[in-house]
């Protein structure tokens, strides 16, 4: 009698602590999403290329390079609250790295990939440092400021070509498998395998303590400071985590196109960034990625335009952030949601 | 001596020009708390208008007096219809009002590329000077003599900006409203109003900035973002929200931008985002700006 009692009470205490804790089924249900919708994503991207011309697979490695650069700033801009307009600076530094180190100094690709990654990220965690003291606008004014003083550089350095920028530069050699980079499709499947790597990363960082304390910092950073985590080194990690990817989009970049000049450092390229991830969604992990499929193909779409895309771009970007914050994965979620409730309602007429 | 009164002088032009840019970003910030991205885009229209205006009268004088009219109109429709209620409805003033004005700035680039570039196949525009302005002044150096109209006007708009804030009773609403907004409510004063007054002068005088700067520099696409980033760097050195930093400021950056040109022309574009970096590390609240109250 006594032992089925405290069994039954520890039967209870056990349902009770799934039912109770929302944090505990709130990522078990995140992560089931996570793996769904990139399992979904993954299958898309693979096959996609397969099908398409081979003008939409350049595209489609644009979107991907974009991607990048855009889930980097997210991990900034919606995991952590903290909105900068000098992250093409960094994307920058990544294609500049790679450019001179394989058309200067003959370095082969793989090892400035390498060395661009590791630079953005050293260089970032310094703008860090310095950067993340500052909040709000003022973190906004100060990214601007270090992101235009690399932009300065590009421009002014004579090596590099100032604002004509260098040209041939080399795409990753891949022999080693047997295969030719220069061949579009081959090198969207390298960039697609160093897009399923950082995201993977980048989802790792997101889900880990580390992860939870940027949004607690985002939430609010005064509680965060009374239960014992002050939030200027958590920021700073954050800034160069989010850059790195940056600087890999861009070392990405200059083999995408074979080259790279100053325009790519611009801060109308950051804002453009920042459009990508409002649109795409900040609150979504691939919310960023949406953005940026969104923003090359309509850029395209619209190329007759020159400048004019702007109008639309600007417009859109309006009213996501006066009136739908989730963006569109927000309204994908939002619909999804619907449907399901839709579904369960009528398994329940039934 | 004579290359350095040269220098000088551009240097005061350029800062007048930003500081019409600036005043205005500032005492909206100071006042409503929103980074107004978008004014770059009201230089913009300005400009673009003044150029119609001009083409349709053939006088700049006229172009003058009307072009700011409209950036006045649409600011304050967008701080009264728009920004405002956005603000009432739970929206940040700080960021979301930043990225959405930031969006607007996209918008009005697009749009105006649009007609004027798309339809109308026009790329770099100017309004000529008006007659008496248009020629060169001995002053040991022939100097151009719009340049010395553009650093009055920017002087006379300073003088009266300082008088009205100063010297007025709406002068001191907004100085109020700076300090205390919740105060300025509950005595009365309808604040929307106040704001959207503010934020449309704000506006005109970028757009003023636009009519003067389509005289001397070149009209075009890209002129908005050009002159946006010194504004923001003014903004900041002076201390969000205060005048008399901004005045100051407008002088720092104009000097700083022609002379490191003028002589250092390594330093050129660097030196004014050095001077925004270090002030935005040793003191984020600018020369006058007030210390944030608690971290």
């Amino acid at each position: 009698m006594q032992e089925t009692t405290e069994e039954n009470w520890a039967a209870s205490v056990d349902t009770d602590s799934s039912r109770h804790d929302p944090l505990d089924r709130t990522a078990l249900r995140d992560q089931r999403n996570f793996l769904v919708i990139s399992a979904i994503g993954l299958v898309v991207l693979v096959v996609a290329p397969l099908v398409v011309s081979d003008f939409y697979v350049s595209l489609l490695t644009e979107i991907l390079i974009f991607g990048l650069l855009v889930s980097g700033v997210n991990l900034l801009l919606g995991y952590t609250g903290l909105v900068s307009l000098g992250h093409a600076a960094f994307m920058g530094i990544g294609a500049y790295t790679t450019a001179i180190g394989t058309s200067l100094l003959d370095f082969p690709v793989w090892a400035m990939m390498i060395c661009s990654v590791l630079a953005s990220f050293l260089i970032a965690y310094g703008v860090g440092i310095l950067s993340v003291r500052t909040k709000g606008v003022q973190f906004l004014l100060i990214t601007l400021a270090f992101g235009e003083m690399f932009h300065a550089i590009a421009e002014k350095s004579r090596v590099t070509g100032g604002d004509d920028g260098m040209t041939n530069i080399p795409r990753i050699d891949l022999e080693f498998l047997g295969l030719d980079a220069d061949h579009d499709r081959v090198f969207y499947f390298f960039v697609l395998a160093c897009f399923v790597i950082a995201m993977a990363v980048l989802r790792r960082v997101v889900v880990s303590p580390f992860g939870r304390v940027l949004v607690g910092i985002r939430e609010n950073e005064k509680r965060m400071l009374a239960v014992g985590y002050t939030a200027f080194p958590y920021k700073a990690l954050a800034f160069a985590i989010s850059a790195t990817l940056g600087g890999l989009a861009g070392s990405l970049w200059v083999q995408h196109g074979f080259f790279v000049n100053p325009h790519l450092m611009t801060w109308q390229m950051s804002g453009e960034a920042l459009l990508m991830v409002i649109i795409g969604g900040s609150q979504a992990f691939f919310g960023p990625l949406l953005g940026a499929a969104f923003y090359v193909l309509t850029k395209d779409f619209l190329s007759d335009l020159t400048e004019a895309y702007l109008l639309f771009f600007g417009l859109l970007f309006v009213l996501v952030v006066a009136f739908f914050h989730g963006g569109l994965a927000g309204f994908a979620a939002t619909l999804a949601r619907r449907m399901r409730r839709g579904s369960a309602k009528q398994e329940g007429d039934q | 001596m004579t290359f350095f009164l040269f220098n000088l002088l551009n240097g005061l032009q350029l800062s007048m020009l930003i500081f019409l840019m600036a005043i205005g970003l500032t005492v909206i910030f100071g006042l409503m708390d929103i980074l107004n991205l978008a004014h770059g885009a009201f230089y913009m229209i300005g400009a673009y208008f003044g150029y119609v205006v001009f083409q349709a009268t053939g006088s700049f004088w006229i172009s003058l007096a009307i072009a700011p009219l409209l950036p006045l109109v649409l600011g304050f429709l967008l701080q009264y219809f728009v920004l405002q209620p956005l603000i009432d409805r739970g929206r940040s003033a700080h960021l979301d009002m930043a990225l959405l004005t930031f969006g607007l700035l996209f918008f009005v680039i697009g749009l105006i590329d649009f007609i004027f570039f798309e339809t109308l196949g026009l790329t770099f525009m100017s309004i000529d000077k008006p007659a008496g302005l248009d020629s060169y002044i001995n002053i040991g150096t022939f100097y151009p003599s719009y340049r010395l109209f553009i650093i009055a006007v920017g002087f006379a708009v300073a003088l009266l900006v300082w008088v009205v804030l100063e010297r007025t009773v709406i002068g001191a609403v907004v100085r109020a409203g700076v300090d205390d907004r919740e105060m300025v409510r509950a005595m009365g004063v309808n604040v929307y109003f106040v704001f959207a007054a503010v934020f449309a002068l704000g506006c005109g005088l970028a757009g003023l900035a636009g009519v003067v700067a389509g005289a001397e520099l070149s009209i075009d696409i890209n002129m908005g973002v050009q002159i946006l980033i010194p504004t923001l760097v003014v903004v900041v050195l002076g201390g969000l929200g205060s005048v008399k930093g901004c005045f100051y400021g407008a002088m720092i950056v104009g000097m700083t931008e022609t002379l490191s040109q003028a002589y250092v022309p390594a330093l050129a574009l660097f030196a004014t985002y050095m001077l925004l970096a270090a002030m935005l590390v040793f003191r984020p609240q600018g020369f006058f700006g007030r210390a944030p109250k608690t971290v």
